[in-house]
């Protein structure tokens, strides 16, 4: 049981005493609610931990299983058929899912175009934010919290909600089916990441660090490329990837005002889970993961350390 | 209601610099004016396509079919046209539809359901692995994760075909030799994939916060007698209500709003809100009726973000008397 061991592990360390069965710790480092602390287990006490420990065994696993069964299943699928057998692996294992996918001029033509318009959606949506969060998180001035917050309108309203109030309005606009329609809409969901995240970046920029670079007789204009921009990028990276994902796996609203002129990849993925064979739409599901896997891979130290986190504390 | 707040407080903006133009003031005036030319393309970009919308689909459904809703008015099947004057007809026929109704009821079960269920695992998940500070606790925090890197269309169609009869779901209790029910195309399914994809951000936040709790704090209460399970309920817990209420709260939202969930999982009807929004708008041509369900939406939002500013003053408040 590598949960016992773990457990063991972290009494050792001075963080758990709820947790703990192995041996060593059957010694008393127990408290109770009454401070009646040190003394020895019952065997009660002891029976009842380790059904907790039993238990816990039971979540982790159930918890796993919940996350990650349905992922394996699908993998498997891609490579295999399983027909009518009722067994959990697979019996005849082959790749004609994948050749059949990319035979498809449609699937692969749908590739690009998503790649498309997360490219252009994540240019304008930099060239629109990255100066407003400049502004967010290095100068004073009345309304920026205002604005913060008010910037946040496109995050608080029900995503379809919202994006059929947009619709009528890109009826109005004859942007309904059009490319910068679909753009537009992948837009409004990068905005906040792109403000929050690069703001914080340049907030933590230390005010004498650009003092020192101004004594040494740099300009405003210097002191930005050489130290501003540089120490502001990692956030500014971070910010970009999440958009472009975003954007890449934006589904609903793409769905909502491109189609049928433009399927991007999520949006074909609607309608070939009931028009293709399993296989090749687990093929397709896969293709369609792995640029969110690498990217997010590149930026998961980030996101674990807290710069997601922190994006919600800029005052 | 938040988009409406930032206009009236933005228009007023760019205004300002102008008057005053000579020294001090006017280096201000000028400070001032640059930040606002710089913050205003994305407030513009908020105004123009949240703000404008909103406000219009709320028009639209009240019953003014002008403006910039007349193309949709045109394309439209039926709407209700009420010669300019505000009406609620158009909400008094939505709520007498009993498809409606039960997307509705569905609409908030799942909500609440997926609130709760994936704050309390979040939770259960963020605090085992804080307090048993082991290895395999990070590693379940990290498992936690992996939603985030799946896309939501490939996880939703990952989790139909696991929970069907021909999924592992049937498989494995066909093996067992007991017929489970498969959750997909049922509401149970829908919950499923909510906590599924809602998890990620409600254990990243969660686990953030305890991990701001100072374990000298903790070992303080421990020495002064208290129980772990003492020390999570007094400490942790009130220390980590604002992500706590984060979390509810755009999960409650996220999930109101979704689409992708319901519509790969779920069954044809009864639906999600996000579903019948759909397919009311584009597939029966509908649009005023969408957009009144839009308002119904948004509503339920606004609900939702009461809690949000309630909680947070709540919070304030205790923290005063905490510190004071």
């Amino acid at each position: 049981m590598t949960i016992a061991k773990s457990a063991a592990g972290g009494a050792a360390a001075g963080v758990s005493t709820l947790v703990t069965d192995a041996p060593d710790a059957a010694l008393p480092v127990e408290k109770t609610d009454l401070g009646a602390s040190k003394r020895m287990l019952t065997p009660r006490e002891r029976r009842w931990r380790i059904v907790g420990k039993v238990i816990g065994a039971i979540a982790s696993i159930l918890l796993v299983l919940f996350i990650i069964g349905p992922l394996i299943w699908l993998a498997m699928s891609a490579f295999s058929t399983r027909g009518q057998s009722r067994s959990l692996l697979p019996q005849n294992w082959t790749l004609s899912g994948w050749s059949q996918v990319f035979q498809q001029p449609d699937l692969l033509h749908s590739f690009w175009l998503s790649l498309e318009f997360a490219v252009s959606a994540v240019v304008v949506s930099s060239l629109i934010c990255l100066p407003a969060a400049y502004a967010i998180g290095r100068r004073r001035f009345p309304g920026r919290r205002v604005v913060l917050i008010g910037l946040f309108a496109t995050n608080a309203f029900p995503k379809m909600g919202l994006f059929t109030s947009i619709a009528t309005l890109f009826y109005f606009l004859h942007l309904m089916g059009t490319g910068p329609g679909v753009v537009i809409i992948q837009l409004l969901g990068t905005i906040v990441v792109m403000v929050w995240l690069p703001a914080a970046a340049f907030a933590s920029v230390s005010p004498s660090l650009l003092d020192a670079a101004r004594d040494a007789g740099a300009g405003t204009l210097r002191t930005f490329r050489q130290v501003t921009l540089p120490m502001a990028l990692p956030g500014i990276g971070v910010a970009l990837i999440l958009a472009f994902l975003a954007c890449f796996d934006e589904a609903q609203g793409t769905y909502l005002v491109g189609s049928p002129n433009y399927l991007t990849m999520p949006t074909v993925m609607y309608s070939l889970v009931d028009n293709y064979p399993e296989q090749a739409a687990a093929v397709f599901a896969i293709v369609l993961t792995i640029p969110s896997v690498l990217l997010l891979l590149v930026v998961r130290k980030h996101i674990l350390g807290g710069h997601l986190a922190e994006g919600f504390q800029i005052k | 209601m938040t988009s409406t707040v930032a206009t009236k407080e933005t228009t007023p903006g760019p205004a300002a610099p102008t008057p005053v133009a000579r020294g001090a003031a006017g280096r201000t005036a000028k400070r001032i004016g640059l930040g606002w030319l710089m913050v205003s393309p994305p407030v513009l970009v908020v105004i123009v396509f949240v703000g404008i919308p909103v406000v219009g689909g709320i028009a639209f459904a009240v019953g003014y079919t002008g403006g910039p809703n007349s193309f949709a008015t045109l394309l439209a099947t039926s709407v209700l046209q009420n010669d300019g004057s505000p009406t609620l007809d158009v909400f008094k026929n939505l709520f007498k539809d009993q498809l409606f109704l039960s997307d509705l009821w569905v609409t908030i079960i799942v909500t609440a359901v997926t609130v709760v269920v994936a704050t309390l695992l979040a939770w259960a998940i963020a605090l085992y692995a804080r307090l048993s500070g082991s290895r395999w606790g990070s590693i379940l925090t990290g498992v936690a994760i992996i939603p985030l890197f799946i896309p939501v269309v490939i996880g939703a169609y990952a989790i139909r075909n696991f929970y069907m009869n021909t999924g592992f779901w049937g498989i494995a209790g066909h093996m067992v030799g007991i017929t489970l029910p498969p959750l997909s195309y049922h509401t149970s399914g829908i919950i499923v994939g909510q906590v599924w994809t809602s998890l990620p951000f409600a254990v990243l936040l969660i686990s953030s916060g305890l991990a701001g709790v100072p374990d000298a704090l903790v070992d303080a209460a421990r020495d002064a007698g208290a129980s772990t399970t003492r020390a999570v309920w007094s400490i942790m817990v009130p220390m980590c209500t604002v992500p706590t209420v984060i979390v509810a709260t755009f999960t409650g939202v996220g999930v109101l709003g979704s689409f992708t969930v319901p519509f790969m999982i779920g069954p044809t009807a009864p639906t999600m809100l996000g579903v019948q929004l759909y397919t009311t708008y584009n597939a029966y041509g509908r649009p005023q009726d969408a957009q009144a369900m839009a308002v119904v939406m948004f509503a339920l939002a606004i609900l939702i973000g009461w809690a949000y500013v309630w909680a947070n003053a709540r919070q304030a408040k205790t923290s005063t008397v905490m510190t004071g």
